[in-house]
């Protein structure tokens, strides 16, 4: 065998090596080995500083929709009703001062408008201008117990499962003056498609984390029991929990 | 001392250099197949901050002609190539082939998997990043750096050199350790083009962005920091390719073991020292 077929010979074959040891998929121990780098990258990236802030010329008139389906729940279709009257928004758990909230309630607080980019995990991104209550608001009337470690979204989505669509940030993350808990985007009430009537915004992460949809906000020790327990719904499927990487 | 004369077994890469020397290889290979896997999640790069097809320089797509068939394209600055099984529309690992920007045969994992391919892409690049600083500094205190960086000195000779390896110069300017083009190539690679291709990939992330937004806003912003990544994975990629087509020209049983045992047998006209 002359050099150069030896040399294009043993390239293909390693490469068909690679992609056998792939297609008969990772075991869940090498995820977790590799895991380890979201660890660092939390501790060592974490949530500092502040994400870029746009003008108005710089803002995309159209959003782009990604992720599951818009809610087809009845809970939700009952709270749309009427402008949305029926839509209330709980916030519990670790808290001393558990309050549900009403949409008029939540218009009703100082409110913070910021265009900002969302960075899609598939490597796209577009930028809205979104307006909303900052979350560090809503938590601080809630007193946080000091056990209180995460705070975790439940949303009115599911997917094709009947799984339901729930987020997770820690404490630190959630109280980060640009996270908002947004109901405008673009200067008009949010649509159905963008996570009508209340939308998490966490511009510091990526999007997944910015969950649509927002029916309850609990504050909790640990990630929610019931579910697969790995601070969310796309956490689930194998997305890190710390995003902003 | 007489000086070692061609012929004679020097010991040539200490083991600092060859532990780096492979931990980049390993994390490079792993790294450009994870990544071609996360660039398969948008198959398209942008010379803008946000996404904007007006400013794109690639675009891998797929569609069916007027004969019902797939076809797979290449758009590079507005040119468009039929690529079918190549790129765009090519082996999804599964048995078959979809759209798809690059095919299983290149990506990690093979079938399509955003999620695995992070997990990959993200511990990978902490093993390189830690491995050429951890390098890189040691080399520094040992004073391995000498004979490996180019200086003003050696800028005279690189025509020469680059005359003799085509052949159009009986003799290579006299030079040590490494000749003046292997100098310019490991100076450009370990202190340019791999402390480039980490910064692009931080700049792209949002967390990044957040603590350090004038190294976002110098590339471009974070699409022209993605684009700005996969061409620094494209140049580095040539420079694999050449650098095997150099190991292969030069003695390749000597210059791999050389890179395993750190033992060389020297050659004709090979120098030692700065």
């Amino acid at each position: 065998m002359n050099r150069k077929l030896f040399v294009a010979t043993f390239a293909a074959s390693t490469l068909a090596a690679c992609s056998s040891d792939a297609k008969s998929a990772l075991t869940d121990k090498v995820r977790d080995q590799l895991g380890w780098a979201e660890n660092l990258n939390r501790v060592v990236i974490g949530t500092r500083g502040n994400a870029r802030v746009y003008s108005d010329a710089d803002v995309d008139r159209v959003v782009r929709v990604n992720g599951l389906a818009t809610p087809s729940d009845t809970r939700y279709a009952d709270a749309m009703r009427d402008d949305w009257r029926a839509y209330r928004l709980p916030v519990d758990g670790l808290v001393d001062r558990p309050h549900t909230y009403t949409l008029a309630e939540l218009r009703a607080m100082p409110q913070l408008a910021q265009a900002t980019r969302h960075d899609c995990v598939e490597g796209w991104s577009v930028i809205g201008k979104w307006r909303g209550v900052p979350l560090a608001t809503v938590l601080a009337m809630a007193q946080p117990k000091s056990t209180a470690k995460y705070v975790v979204f439940h949303c009115f989505d599911k997917d094709d499962d009947g799984t339901e669509y729930y987020e997770s940030l820690g404490i630190h993350q959630a109280a980060h003056p640009q996270t908002l808990l947004a109901l405008d985007l673009n200067d008009a009430p949010l649509d159905a498609d963008h996570g009508a009537p209340v939308r998490l915004r966490v511009p510091t992460q990526l999007g997944y984390k910015s969950a649509k949809w927002v029916r309850r906000i609990e504050l909790a020790d640990a990630f929610p029991n019931t579910l697969l327990s790995k601070g969310g719904y796309w956490e689930d499927q194998g997305y890190g929990w710390y995003a902003g990487i | 001392m007489n000086d070692p004369k061609p012929g004679d077994r020097v010991y040539r890469h200490s083991f600092l250099a060859r532990t780096a020397h492979w931990a980049w290889t390993l994390a490079m290979l792993v790294l450009v197949m994870s990544g071609l896997q996360i660039f398969n999640a948008a198959p398209y790069l942008d010379a803008s901050d946000k996404s904007d097809p007006t400013h794109r320089v690639l675009a891998f797509d797929a569609h069916m002609n007027a004969s019902n068939q797939p076809v797979g394209t290449t758009t590079i600055f507005g040119h468009t190539f039929v690529t079918t099984h190549l790129f765009g529309y090519t082996d999804n690992g599964q048995g078959g082939e979809s759209e798809r920007a690059f095919p299983a045969s290149i990506t990690l994992p093979a079938v399509q998997s955003l999620a695995d391919g992070r997990l990959w892409h993200l511990f990978f690049g902490w093993v390189l990043t830690l491995a050429i600083v951890t390098y890189l500094v040691a080399a520094a205190i040992r004073k391995d750096l000498r004979e490996l960086i180019l200086r003003p000195s050696d800028l005279p000779k690189l025509l020469p050199m680059q005359l003799y390896y085509f052949k159009l110069r009986k003799e290579p300017p006299p030079h040590g350790k490494y000749n003046p083009l292997q100098k310019a190539a490991y100076t450009v690679v370990l202190f340019v083009f791999i402390p480039l291709i980490i910064l692009t990939g931080l700049a792209l992330s949002p967390g990044i962005d957040a603590i350090a937004g004038p190294l976002t806003w110098v590339l471009g912003g974070r699409q022209f920091a993605r684009t700005w990544h996969f061409t620094l994975m494209s140049i580095l990629i040539a420079y694999f390719c050449v650098h095997m087509v150099l190991v292969f020209m030069t003695g390749p049983v000597n210059n791999i073991w050389s890179m395993i045992t750190g033992w060389y047998k020297l050659r004709d006209h090979d120098g030692v020292g700065v």
